[in-house]
């Protein structure tokens, strides 16, 4: 139907009608489709909104084409929220608290950004979020990567036991580890540093990394490392020169999930860093939207700074991260 | 110099705090590596000496990090730790301890009456207050978790699993579509949190601004129970769908496009081939995801905190969320001993559900089988 011509279009959908019902009710909803455009525009025109003329185009798309409708406005549902915040970022600081919906505020300025990093330490939030996180994230892969290895080539006694117990640390109530974590830290008088935080966040890093590197060895076929032993590698060579470059992917894989749970964590990081000394980004944007005042645009522009960089490595890279994931956990 | 709070010499401080953790992690692990192999080959002659070598850090840092905080939690659910008393179980003493023992059955008995009953007199007068209302009782929170739960995943998996079918025929601008429903997923959690309680602002939040722009009368999302708990469900049915999406969208696609046309053939209607070809084969994907999705959001916690901290009167808390303000938040008394034990209890009721749905479904057989 897509490539077809004005004309041949018409006529295939006269002969529909003729043939059979169903084209019918197809030219009905193109009809439909049409008078929701005008009833839209029409509505903009006696000066109802502009929301009206996108309410009257999204009625005509999916009166005339259901599948489009509905993705359309899944996507707007999903994405809207974000416009939003970049759209309160912008806002002048004698605007913040307009209940206009629009996306490009009148007066848009970057004053929110400017306060943001003049009248806040954001960025030594960031700094502090970002030696915390690549910290778990290395220690993460370092540990991770032999034990891994083994849970995937060898079957020793203890393995089956030892697979379930990780599986079981998902299941785990947060509070069942945040707990005796506090007290812990508390007790090693670990609050407010970030060594205290980093080995909080080492605790759930290193069972998810493992299960998702033994999930991509098991995908290596055990003849490669066969036959670099024939060459004349050790065992252990033949994993390092053989089995860890192909890892590669996986390996950056599980480096990168470490660094983004450990990256936005925020319960754990608000229960051991209890001063307001020692502050992550999540934490310092939490203190920014304690009360409802000037504060919301600075909160955005943080949001957006912090955001921005993650969404497009997602979005650039969503195949690849998204395969990462289900690698480990369904695939097994 | 000193740019938004960050300094020349507080980078040097955070490296003076971090480079030698990271130093001994590495050399440690080598060094363990090596003596560790040299053990199990020379001395215990054991065939399994490599794995057992590989193994030994990860296995470290488990016991360290996993093991001995869960061991240490049964313990606190065994002590009558409070703030009062925190200076008796912290190592270093710091004197005028008032507890004659630290650790004891009879903390046990009352830590974990304490979670359903209330007791006066040696008599059970009612249901526990785990929070500060009358209503936060055990039965109801646990009724509430199970709602939130359910509501959740079965929205999450309709949702998901509509747009996947809706993804999975031809249809022009599908790279577009997926990138934009993906990006919930991509927001991190705190933020997604964070705006929405924002946006759920009776006065100034986007949601109320729709309602009155569309004619219809605002509703005070904070404040009302009933609001509040549709508010936070929609903000985690929001963020879980892509998951879904994805998951499902993989699988179809890996569905042989034979078989449709063989049932085509045949005579099938759509619902037919979706109930009888696409249902049957997405099962190994669809019962795994569901598994880890009633985990997980039984367990969700971040959310509920952030958007409406458990409130209003603490009507919106689940049985993990109870938890984190009992111990920690909103009516945070302190008694990690009581908290422990409660922490125990949901474990447990997660546990026997998982061990009756895995049982039941085969459901997490693939993945520990291989």
């Amino acid at each position: 139907m897509t490539s077809k011509t004005a004309p041949q279009t018409l006529l295939t959908t006269l002969q529909g009608v003729i043939d059979n019902p169903r084209p019918v009710y197809d030219s009905g909803r193109r009809i439909g489709a049409v008078v929701c455009i005008i009833g839209g525009v029409l509505l903009t025109l006696t000066g109802s909104g502009v929301g009206f003329v996108f309410l009257g185009l999204w009625l005509g798309l999916l009166l005339w084409k259901p599948s489009h409708g509905i993705l359309v406005i899944y996507s707007v549902i999903s994405i809207y929220p974000v416009l939003r915040v970049i759209s309160i970022s912008l806002r002048p600081t004698s605007g913040l608290l307009s209940r206009s919906l629009d996306i490009i505020p009148p007066g848009a300025s970057f004053n929110s950004f400017i306060q943001l990093f003049q009248e806040e330490q954001f960025l030594r939030w960031i700094w502090n979020s970002l030696t915390i996180t690549l910290t778990v994230s290395v220690i993460g892969v370092v540990i991770a990567s032999t034990g891994a290895y083994a849970f995937s080539r060898w079957r020793f006694p203890g393995r089956r036991p030892l697979l379930i117990f990780l599986l079981t640390t998902q299941m785990l109530p947060a509070g069942m580890l945040l707990i005796p974590i506090f007290v812990i830290v508390a007790q090693l008088n670990l609050t407010n540093s970030l060594v205290g935080l980093i080995l909080a966040y080492t605790s759930t890093a290193v069972p998810f990394s493992v299960w998702i590197l033994k999930g991509y060895y098991d995908t290596i076929p055990p003849d490669l490392e066969e036959a670099a032993m024939v060459d004349g590698c050790q065992r252990m060579e033949a994993f390092y020169r053989v089995i860890l470059p192909l890892s590669t992917p996986a390996l950056s894989i599980v480096f990168l999930f470490n660094f983004l749970a450990a990256w936005a964590e925020f319960i754990v990081a608000k229960v051991v860093l209890q001063a307001n000394t020692v502050m992550t980004w999540p934490l310092g944007l939490n203190e920014l939207i304690g009360t409802f005042n000037t504060d919301w645009g600075k909160y955005a522009a943080g949001s957006v700074l912090v955001t921005l960089p993650v969404l497009l490595l997602f979005m650039w890279q969503s195949k690849y991260l998204i395969s990462g994931l289900t690698l480990g956990s369904v695939k097994g | 110099m000193e740019l938004s709070g960050l300094s020349g010499e507080v980078i040097l401080n955070t490296l003076r705090q971090i480079g030698p953790l990271i130093i001994f992690v590495i050399v440690g692990v080598v060094l363990l590596e090596f003596g560790l192999y040299l053990f199990f080959s020379r001395v215990v002659k054991t065939k399994h000496a490599l794995p057992y070598t590989l193994l030994a850090p990860a296995l470290i840092a488990l016991i360290l990090f996993m093991i001995y905080p869960l061991v240490f939690n049964v313990l606190l659910a065994f002590s009558d730790l409070k703030r009062s008393t925190f200076g008796c179980y912290s190592p270093i003493s710091t004197g005028g301890c008032e507890l004659d023992h630290l650790y004891g059955f009879d903390y046990a008995i009352k830590n974990f009456t304490d979670v359903f009953f209330r007791i006066r007199n040696g008599e059970i007068i009612g249901w526990g207050r785990l929070l500060r209302t009358a209503d936060s009782t055990f039965p109801v929170l646990l009724l509430r978790s199970i709602l939130w739960t359910t509501t959740n995943v079965i929205f999450h998996f309709s949702i998901g699993m509509g747009l996947a079918l809706l993804m999975n025929q031809k249809i022009r601008f599908k790279g577009l579509y997926r990138a934009l429903i993906v990006i919930p997923w991509a927001i991190p959690g705190v933020i997604v949190g964070l705006t929405w309680r924002q946006e759920f602002h009776a006065q100034y939040g986007f949601v109320n601004a729709l309602i009155t722009a569309l004619g219809g009368q605002p509703v005070s999302w904070l404040d009302d129970p009933a609001a509040a708990f549709v508010a936070v469900t929609f903000v985690n049915i929001w963020l879980g769908v892509p998951f879904y999406m994805v998951m499902m969208l993989g699988g179809m696609q890996s569905i042989p496009a034979d078989y449709y046309e063989a049932a085509e053939i045949d005579g099938a209607n759509p619902r037919q081939k979706f109930l009888d070809i696409t249902m049957p084969l997405l099962k190994p994907i669809i019962i795994p995801a569901v598994t880890l999705d009633v985990i997980w959001t039984f367990n969700k916690l971040d959310i509920i905190v952030l958007v409406t901290g458990g409130g209003p009167q603490e009507s919106t808390n689940i049985l993990v969320s109870a938890l984190y303000n009992a111990a920690f938040g909103t009516a945070a008394t302190s008694q990690f001993g009581f908290a422990a034990a409660f922490s125990i209890i949901i474990f447990l009721i997660l546990f026997v559900f998982a061990i009756v749905w895995i049982v039941s479904s085969g459901g997490l057989k693939e993945i520990y089988e291989r």
